[in-house]
């Protein structure tokens, strides 16, 4: 019982995030019975979450080192429409088949890397704010797909690569273990690499990170290249499953993204946060989604309920560190008080 | 001379910790006061009880013959009583002008601007310390000194009759203080009463009438500053006469190890030429903004050269980065504790293998066993007092912080280490251990630079030493001259010609 | 003060002015006075929130509601006019804009009792607010056969007349809030005590309390204001658009923002030029309005406004480092 009270004190926000699902999907099991877990409804949340998750990741990944990165969205429909051009045959450079899907997924990675070297350059080497540069390159990104697409979306393309988007294996979409896969990936990457620490190190103090021999301007790069990946993982799977691309797809991410990293613990002044709570705030975030589905809900009260929950979740959050806050400050008063004795 | 501020019987407790002890003190008119201790004394909390910020649990103020007993800070600034804090508080982006005017505007409870108004105020208060700026300059472009008077002009604009100042002249130049002292004189003249609070033996202390001393919430006494040298402060200081041991070379090996020829970085220092040995402890002293912290970074890779070279070795390199200097195995303990060399929210294992996070990876993944052998290790090497090595860095004192910071440096095992005024705000104890810890080193062959303004902590720990003052090395100190008697008196002599010298300059200009 | 133009704006005036001679050579028809009648109209209601978003980014925050906040107003009440048959264009503006500052100092208690990022707050209640509007007040649309008539000839009338070629050609009413807008900025900021309490609070709040100011008050004031010019664009808008829809102008604040840092105004706070924020507004509409001049479809805009965004983002930072290592203060 003991082991269980430490563990819940150290991770308060965790354990609060834990019940907080368990209690949703329960009530979700009463108030809506089998229409809520039937395979059916299980399976088109698991075809659902991918593509948000991977922009979410993105997002989480850019909170940790204290900044935010608005292009994520844009990033991800740029990568898709470019690999669109690729996959109806526009750019395929006369191949097929699996050799044309093989090429627009080099062009995809090759396309969200530059994106992303764009923002960590300008980031590392300007030491812009995060916030400001990422508008600017969300515009600039945007723009390059406005421009090529002049605002249509891109469509007709291989059969072979939007079959994948609707793959299933074992019973759930391959495209849903690619991403718990990549989670688990990163999530390792995270706790246990020489990689992983620096991040957190970096992101809660660049300044300390910098005199402690850490090349800064490297680990800002990396991280949003990483962190264009992730996007462009996301455009792919945007492009499989809604077989065409545009720009402007998917802009209300933006706000879910943040909620999600919020509600999974990510501090959005960097150095905190676990892809483990991310994952289940995204999960929580798309069981309430499919509830709204099943109200039929309109997506303005989707919205009213999102910011309803943004504002809520950080107040709790807020609370709950003046509270911890305040029991630390009374330990180590206590700890002075005897030493002095 | 009338009192203008006296307090009897001060005293305030956080949480059962006494801050002060029935502190009584009077302030007069036209009076330079110094206020002095070690950090955590007590002396600005008892600032903090005067100026309104704190209410004092015990005891009563009399401001003029009037007994204040509590007060907000905009009460305690009606009644004429200002404070400088350490960081000035200018707001970087507007003029000089505005800056001095906006409190007595605002206080005024001024509704709309006028910037006639705001300049005639400005004006008017450069005058009276026979100061000339620009007004429309903004403050962030303008020095340091500069930034201090304009400070001073912001509070004598509110009228005020007792000026507190903290820790002045930590960010100026000799010619800077002696000009800042100039017009502490002036202002006294006029009447005004100027406390200035610090916490070692500085020049301004020549110009004070009276300097009253804490330890530990208690007030020592009040003393004339002809009474007192950096011995006898020190000893009514601490409470004790310390006498720290004395550090001798003794490492066999005479290669130089890092030699630094005609570094030149124009504004910050120029010519510097200095080499160190296996074993050598170099003090390398001179007030801020001599160019001692600006050489430091420049050898840890932080501040680009202009001319001139760094030899690691006997081979000449080229310290771009910080990650070039940990290769060369040169470590900097940084000025600014908090900001600069701890990641405080992270626990102190986490802290101690920072630097060397990349050389414990066993194919990229962290090697925790090793993370916390190293850890435990330099822990206790180093004496740290925690409960664990998993503990916040934050949630430790001063002193036990400092020691994390060496730590996470020696688990690096530098050749030269640059420690930047390590033992500032740092109790007595952990002092002593961090000056064995020092020693320590040097015996088994590293090689040290130590920033420092103490006198006696330059003795103490170097066997040789280099005065630097704009930007240049004035004085270079060997081994023997160090030996002879009474080199302290020396080098304090040395530091305050260098004063006179700035003086006499101002003079001829 | 002295009036030094800084080299930041006469930059983005040269870049104008080049801009403008290039479109002129291009195609001639570009210069004569009808285009800047219609730059002039087309930017005017963006031109209202920037000053609101000016003085939010001065005091150290930002605030991605408004749009959201001009919605609200805007739409609750002419929809107040449409069911109560109330014609009356100043009680459009005056419920808008109260209900502007009703929703800004929202915004203002969460941001000073949460102490997080007001970027992550304001989208929290750009939503919040859209959502309740809609959920709670009407989701419909409205044409403008029954919009009051007061708000029609508001969108349609001019200033006065210019005879042209074809015609003739009117500067728009919608000037008159614009120059409300802007002078009432100016006066803010530069005037009076409160507006330095702005500055000073963007600058460092610590010395901004320590100096007498109340950073609660100040801020609570900045997001009122913000959201009463929010509000009063809302009308502007609907009227010259002649019709209200619950989903407009909701997902265009990050352009406003772009345009007023493009304008040079600093997201860390304390510096920022009401001249810096109309040349903004100016670039991002000259290249809106003219890019079909020069033989390119509109689509190519955002290219354009990210690329000077990026590059203006770029410079003003750079410079900040590079004057802030010189000090060794190592800001990331």
């Amino acid at each position: 019982m003991k082991k269980v009270k430490s563990f819940l004190e150290k991770d308060i926000d965790l354990s609060i995030l834990v019940g907080l699902t368990a209690a949703v999907l329960l009530i979700a099991a009463f108030v809506f019975g089998s229409s809520m877990y039937s395979a059916r409804n299980i399976q088109s949340m698991a075809f659902q979450i991918p593509e948000f998750g991977f922009l979410a990741l993105a997002m989480m990944l850019s909170n940790m080192v204290g900044g935010i990165d608005l292009s994520i969205i844009a990033n991800a429909n740029t990568v898709a429409i470019f690999t669109a051009y690729v996959l109806n045959g526009t750019w395929a450079f006369g191949t097929q088949g699996g050799a044309r899907v093989a090429l627009a997924v080099l062009v995809a990675l090759c396309t969200s890397l530059v994106f992303g070297l764009l923002n960590g350059l300008i980031i590392a080497k300007t030491s812009a704010p995060s916030l400001v540069a990422t508008l600017g390159t969300m515009t600039l990104i945007q723009g390059v797909g406005m421009a090529i697409t002049g605002g249509t979306s891109v469509g007709d393309i291989d059969p072979l690569f939007s079959s994948f988007g609707k793959a299933i294996f074992l019973g759930l979409p391959v495209i849903f273990w690619l991403f718990l896969i990549v989670a688990l990936v990163l999530g390792l990457i995270l706790s246990l690499t020489g990689f992983g620490r620096k991040l957190y190190l970096y992101g809660g103090n660049p300044v300390a990170a910098r005199f402690s021999g850490f090349h800064n301007e490297k680990m800002s790069v990396l991280v949003f290249m990483l962190t264009a990946v992730l996007s462009g993982i996301a455009g792919l799977i945007i492009l499989s499953r809604v077989n065409s691309a545009k720009v402007g797809y998917g802009d209300s991410y933006l706000l879910q993204t943040m909620i999600v990293c919020v509600i999974g613990g990510i501090d959005p002044n960097g150095g905190k946060g676990k892809v483990g709570g991310v994952v289940i705030a995204i999960i929580l975030m798309q069981v309430m989604s499919s509830a709204f589905t099943i109200m039929s809900l309109s997506p303005y009260t989707k919205k009213l309920i999102w910011g309803i929950m943004l504002i809520l979740v950080l107040g709790l959050n807020h609370i709950i560190a003046i509270q911890s806050k305040k029991s630390t400050l009374k330990k180590s008063m206590k700890a002075l008080a005897s030493a002095a004795k | 001379m009338e009192p203008i501020l006296s307090a009897s019987n001060i005293s305030k407790s956080f949480i059962g910790v006494r801050a002060l002890n029935n502190i009584d003190i009077t302030i007069n008119a036209g009076e330079i006061h110094c206020l002095a201790g070690e950090n955590g004394c007590g002396k600005s909390t008892l600032v903090k009880c005067i100026s309104g910020v704190y209410t004092p649990d015990e005891g009563t103020i009399q401001i003029e013959g009037q007994t204040c007993r509590s007060m907000t800070p905009i009460e305690a600034m009606n009644h004429g009583i200002q404070v400088i804090y350490q960081d000035l508080s200018l707001f970087q982006h507007m003029t000089v002008a505005e800056n001095i005017a906006i409190s007595k505007l605002k206080f005024e409870n001024t509704k709309l601007i006028n910037w006639k108004t705001i300049k005639a105020i400005a004006k008017e208060q450069l005058d009276k310390i026979g100061v000339t700026m620009d007004l429309d300059e903004t403050v962030g472009e303008i020095s340091m000194a500069n930034k201090q008077m304009v400070a001073i002009c912001r509070a004598l604009a509110q009228n005020a009759k007792i000026l507190f100042m903290d820790e002045p002249t930590t960010a100026l130049t000799k010619t800077e203080v002696s000009h800042l002292m100039k017009v502490m004189l002036e202002l006294k003249k006029k009447g005004l009463a100027i406390v200035f609070i610090s916490h070692k033996l500085d020049e301004v202390f020549e110009v004070a009438d009276k300097i009253t001393i804490f330890r530990n919430g208690n007030k020592i006494g009040d003393f004339n500053s002809s009474d007192l040298d950096e011995k006898s402060l020190s000893y009514y200081m601490t409470g004790r006469e310390i006498e720290y041991p004395r550090y001798h070379r003794t490492y066999k090996d005479n290669t130089p190890i890092l030699s630094v020829e005609h570094l030149t970085r124009k504004g910050q220092y120029e010519d510097m030429s200095l080499t160190i040995r296996p074993g050598d402890i170099i003090g390398l002293t001179g007030l801020l903004g001599s160019g001692r912290t600006e050489l430091a970074m420049s050898l840890f890779g932080l501040n680009k050269t202009q001319a001139g070279v760094i030899k690691v070795n006997g081979k000449e390199v080229d310290i771009k980065s910080p990650m070039v200097a940990k290769k060369y195995g040169i470590a900097l303990l940084p000025e600014d504790r908090s900001r600069e060399g701890l990641f405080i929210e992270r626990k102190i294992k986490e802290n101690i293998s920072a630097p060397i996070i990349d050389t414990i990876c066993k194919k990229g993944i962290v090697n925790r066993k090793k993370e916390n052998e190293i850890a435990e290790k330099y822990v206790e090497e180093l004496k740290v007092r925690t409960p664990s090595i998993d503990t916040v860095v934050g949630t430790l004192s001063g002193g036990n912080q400092q020691k994390v910071v060496i730590s996470k440096w020696i688990a690096n095992s530098p050749k030269v280490f640059i420690m930047d005024t390590p033992t500032v705000g740092i109790d007595i104890g952990s002092k002593a251990e961090i000056y064995e810890q020092i020693h320590k080193f040097a015996d088994e062959g590293m090689a040290i630079i130590l920033i420092s303004d103490e006198i006696q902590e330059v003795m103490a720990n170097c066997n040789r030493v280099l005065v630097m003052a704009h930007g240049k090395c004035v004085v270079e100190l060997s081994e023997e001259d160090l030996m002879q008697e009474g080199a302290d008196k020396h080098l304090a002599e040395i530091i305050g010609n260098q004063k006179e010298k700035a003086l006499s300059q101002e003079v001829a200009q | 003060m002295t009036k030094k133009i800084d080299p930041f704006q006469r930059m983005l005036l040269i870049i104008i002015v080049v801009y403008s001679v290039f479109v002129t050579i291009k195609n001639p028809g570009f210069f004569q006075i009808q285009t800047v009648f219609d730059i002039i109209k087309t930017s005017s209601t963006t031109m209202i929130v920037a000053m609101g978003l000016l003085v939010v980014m001065i005091s150290g925050g930002i605030d991605v509601s408004f749009m959201a906040i001009a919605l609200f107003g805007s739409y609750t009440s002419l929809y107040i006019m449409i069911q109560t048959g109330i014609n009356n264009l100043a009680f459009a503006f005056v419920v808008s804009m109260a209900i502007g500052i009703v929703l800004g100092l929202i915004n203002a208690v969460l941001i000073s009792w949460l102490k997080l990022p007001p970027f992550i707050i304001t989208l929290g209640t750009q939503n919040l607010f859209h959502g309740i509007m809609t959920t709670f007040i009407s989701d419909k649309s409205f044409g403008s056969g029954v919009l009051p008539e007061c708000l029609h000839k508001f969108g349609q009338g001019t200033l006065f007349k210019v005879a042209t070629a074809n015609g003739s050609t009117g500067l728009t009413v919608s000037l008159i809030p614009v120059l409300i807008a802007g002078l009432a900025t100016y006066f803010i900021l530069r005037k009076t005590m409160i507006g330095r309490g702005i500055v000073a609070i963007g600058n460092d709040e610590e010395s901004a309390r320590r100096a007498g100011f109340n950073p609660f008050k100040i801020r609570l004031f900045v997001y009122a204001y913000s959201g009463a010019l929010a509000g009063m664009m809302g009308i502007v808008y609907a009227a010259q658009v002649n019709a209200l829809y619950p989903n407009k102008m909701v997902g265009d604040e990050l352009m406003v923002v772009a345009a007023v840092v493009i304008g040079g105004t600093k997201i860390t706070g304390g510096q920022g030029k009401i001249f810096g924020a109309v040349l903004g507004v100016l670039i991002t509409y000259l290249l809106n309005s003219t890019l079909i001049m020069i033989g390119l479809s509109s689509s190519w805009n955002n290219l354009f406004v990210g690329a000077i965004l990026v590059i203006a983002v770029a410079i003003t930072s750079y410079q900040e480092r590079v004057k802030n290592r010189k000090h060794l203060i190592f800001t990331e």
